[in-house]
């Protein structure tokens, strides 16, 4: 069997990847444990999996397959539980959000597999700035050419992703001005971007033969783009979110790109549209620097319009879809925050803001990814 | 013609000659010993206080090293802060396998160098004091090479909060053995209670006090690294004195004011502890008057007494810490080298012996000999077996290169 066979899954299935900060109390910078921490983990029985990622500091949890974002939201719950319960055996913290927010880059090591070290010697200094903390959304297709026309459809909503799950303000002891830095660390790389506007999975594998006769890449895993097809799971990958504060909001955008992807799927609302990716480069951007108060500009409509006003119109014209697979109240909830205008980096910010250290805003967050009451431990 | 404003020849110089001069000799034996030697910065620092020693050449003569002993005092004092500001009571509770192995080592280091020693025909009660004084690990190793190293991890944690464990265990017994040593010397029995519980009690007092003064402080200076450094060392500084006048511990003093200042912050007031370059000249004086207050002569007569002791010691840490390390979550392989990290000895130890032998002559003798050998022999290789540990479980930063 080819690489490149898509395999079929059921349409509509979820599963998420969460990428977690490992955090040392004494001084609240990133720890290097990762190791230690996934040897113990190996001992308890989770339902999905947790693994090891670019750097020392970091792990990231992979959920089992879901229909629906609820037992997803619940396998997440225990899985949090756990990693929290472990890190504490060793004296760590865990934290949600997109960066850490004073962390060095050069005193990141490297996890010691053999595809880590090889993107460290051909990246450079890059590798050690991908320690940055996503969360990706698998969403299951029947086929390549659903996933294709998925692809480029769930473009248009690359800024949504971006708004509603912003929660990096702050990197290298700054306060970047932008909701979501992250993207920043990761546009730095060559094949970083979009895919390129093919017709259907056949011309995919042509240009992915292309690519490999021509030595861009090996395989689909160097491709690091923000929404990538995933062959060998049968998916589409949304890989543009930053890892949220909390389980709750991670469960809520995988609900959201279920109910989006629902639509796209059955209503076939537009066909594909090359256009969309001209303006990708300008929604993306606004939506990493002000988040919920930036600009988008619709291909379709070929106008510019409020970001936040765009999501809400999405998040009310796909309720239907989201109440068919049991997903509203997520939805009602983003669209709480949205008319709030309020997010994960606004949260950062506040306490921030409160206690005047960036050591006690990571230090708040570790408390609130462990599900403590946001605000109660100062 | 008279010169009457020339110095008397040969000129005497002060404090801060002495004090410059100890900075500049520790900071030429730290570089040469590690480009050299490749060895840790420490062991330079150690023996360039040896070269300046009565032992060696006489520079500094034992009265410079009396005036220095407030130096000492004070560079202990803001290492012993530190340690146990990394004590974190949080993760004892929440791992109490690792609360009991933290137990285990002391108790185990304890009976082992007891026995050794009594082996060799010491007398009990000086044994077991020699035997606590042994129970603790150079906390002032085990920090500069860990900073140095820019070391992170299981390993490294583990080795600062046993440190801090068996320090503060050992004062305890120390002070707990004053009684005894007090009723041979026929003082009266309430005289003999009260001692131990004045010193642990007022030290407490005083830790617990500076802690809140501290976090009270800190509330109002608000979150600036520049002035909570400030304030730090003030407190830190000003606890060691009252100690001091007081005659209480030093070492119990500053491990419960770190302890509190760190588990007492309910409202994050603190900082993350930073001492950095300022710590660093504290490190050096420290060393390099260790160094110079080190005991060779003796050696040679207590030879195999010092090697009983090196090696109970070391048996006696790594029994406990491979007994219990695997309860309490550390990957297999990293025990012996938790328990190599741990064998440091250094000023803690020279302090403790002095002062000891201050209160009762009896113990200055050939325990007193054993004592302060095996702290020279370990002050040089110490920091070596720390180094080694920590760089062999990998939690060094490569880029930080030697200590």
């Amino acid at each position: 069997m080819d690489e490149m066979d898509f395999k079929s899954s059921v349409e509509l299935t979820l599963g998420v990847e969460l990428e977690l900060q490992l955090v040392q109390p004494h001084d609240l910078d990133l720890a290097r444990d990762a190791g230690d921490l996934l040897a113990r983990l190996e001992k308890v029985k989770l339902p999905g999996a947790v693994k090891p990622e670019i750097t020392e500091s970091m792990i990231e949890l992979n959920t089992s397959i879901h229909r629906g974002h609820l037992t997803l939201a619940a396998e997440l719950g225990v899985m949090r539980d756990a990693v929290v319960r472990e890190a504490g055996m060793l004296n760590l913290q865990v934290c949600g959000g997109g960066t850490h927010p004073f962390h060095s880059w050069s005193a990141r090591r490297i996890f010691p597999t053999e595809r880590f070290k090889h993107i460290l010697e051909r990246y450079g200094y890059l590798a050690k700035q991908f320690t940055v903390f996503g969360q990706h959304i698998h969403l299951g297709c029947a086929n390549g050419d659903d996933a294709v026309y998925l692809v480029h459809m769930m473009t248009r909503y690359v800024p949504h992703f971006i708004a509603l799950s912003a929660a990096s303000p702050f990197y290298q002891g700054e306060d970047t001005s932008f909701q979501s830095s992250r993207l920043t660390a990761i546009n730095a790389f060559p094949l970083a971007g979009h895919m390129p506007f093919v017709e259907d999975w056949a011309e995919f594998i042509e240009y992915y033969k292309k690519m490999r006769a021509l030595g861009v890449v090996e395989s689909m895993k160097d491709f690091y783009w923000d929404i990538r097809p995933k062959p060998e799971y049968g998916t589409v990958e949304i890989r543009i979110c930053d890892t949220p504060l909390s389980v709750a909001r991670a469960a809520q955008l995988a609900a959201y790109a279920q109910a989006l992807a629902k639509w796209l799927l059955d209503e076939r609302p537009h066909p594909a549209l090359r256009a969309v990716y001209l303006v990708n480069a300008f929604n993306r951007f606004e939506a990493a620097r002000f988040g919920l108060r930036g600009q988008l500009i619709d291909p379709f409509e070929q106008k510019k319009r409020p970001l936040a006003a765009d999501i809400l119109d999405t998040l009310a014209g796909v309720m239907p879809q989201a109440e068919a697979l049991a997903g509203a109240d997520a939805l009602a909830a983003l669209a709480t925050d949205v008319r709030r205008g309020y997010s994960d980096a606004d949260w950062l910010r506040e306490r921030f803001a409160a206690n005047g250290s960036l050591a006690h805003t990571v230090r708040n967050s570790a408390a609130r990814w462990a599900g403590d009451k946001p605000g109660a431990s100062g | 013609m008279s010169l009457g404003f020339l110095p008397q020849l040969p000129p005497v110089f002060g404090q801060p000659a002495l004090f410059g001069a100890l900075l500049l000799a520790g900071l030429l034996g730290g570089e040469l010993v590690r480009r050299l030697l490749g060895l840790p910065r420490i062991t330079g620092y150690v023996l360039a206080g040896v070269l300046l020693g009565p032992q060696v050449s006489g520079l500094l003569a034992p009265g410079a090293l009396g005036e220095a002993r407030v130096l000492i005092d004070l560079s202990l004092g803001l290492i012993v802060f530190e340690l146990g500001h990394r004590l974190d009571v949080q993760w004892l509770r929440r791992n109490r396998w690792l609360f009991v192995a933290a137990l285990a080592e002391s108790a185990f280091c304890f009976g082992a160098v007891l026995a050794a020693l009594l082996a060799f025909g010491f007398q009990p009660l000086l044994a077991a004091t020699a035997a606590a004084i042994g129970t603790a690990t150079s906390p002032a190793v085990v920090l500069l090479v860990a900073h140095e190293l820019r070391a992170a991890g299981q390993v490294t944690e583990r080795m600062l909060l046993f440190t801090a464990v068996n320090c503060g265990l050992a004062y305890v017994a120390l002070t707990l053995l004053l009684p005894f040593l007090h009723l041979e010397h026929a003082m009266s029995w309430h005289e003999a209670a009260l001692h131990p519980l004045y010193i642990l009690g007022g030290s407490a007092l005083v830790g617990f006090v500076a802690s809140l003064a501290l976090l009270w402080l800190a509330d109002w200076v608000g979150k600036r690294e520049d002035r909570q450094f400030i304030l730090l060392v003030a407190l830190v500084v000003l606890a060691v004195g009252a100690a001091r006048s007081l005659n209480l511990s030093v070492v119990v003093t500053l491990i419960t004011l770190g302890m509190l200042a760190r588990n007492f912050d309910y409202e994050q007031v603190l900082l993350p502890l930073r001492f950095g370059y300022g710590g660093q000249l504290f490190f050096v004086i420290l060393f390099v008057l260790t160094g110079a207050s080190l005991e060779f002569t003796a050696l040679p007569a207590v030879a195999a007494a010092v090697v009983a002791f090196i090696v109970a010691r070391y048996l006696g840490k790594s029994l406990a810490i491979l007994a219990f390390g695997r309860l309490s979550g550390v990957r297999s392989g990293s025990a012996g080298l938790l328990s190599l990290a741990l064998q440091p000895m250094s000023g803690l130890a020279v302090v403790m012996v002095l002062d000891t032998a201050a209160m009762y002559p009896a113990f200055g003798g050939d325990l007193g000999a054993v004592v302060l050998s095996a702290v020279a022999v370990l002050e040089i290789l110490g920091p070596i077996a720390t180094q080694f540990a920590l760089k062999r479980a990998g939690e060094a930063d490569p880029a930080a290169g030697s200590a």
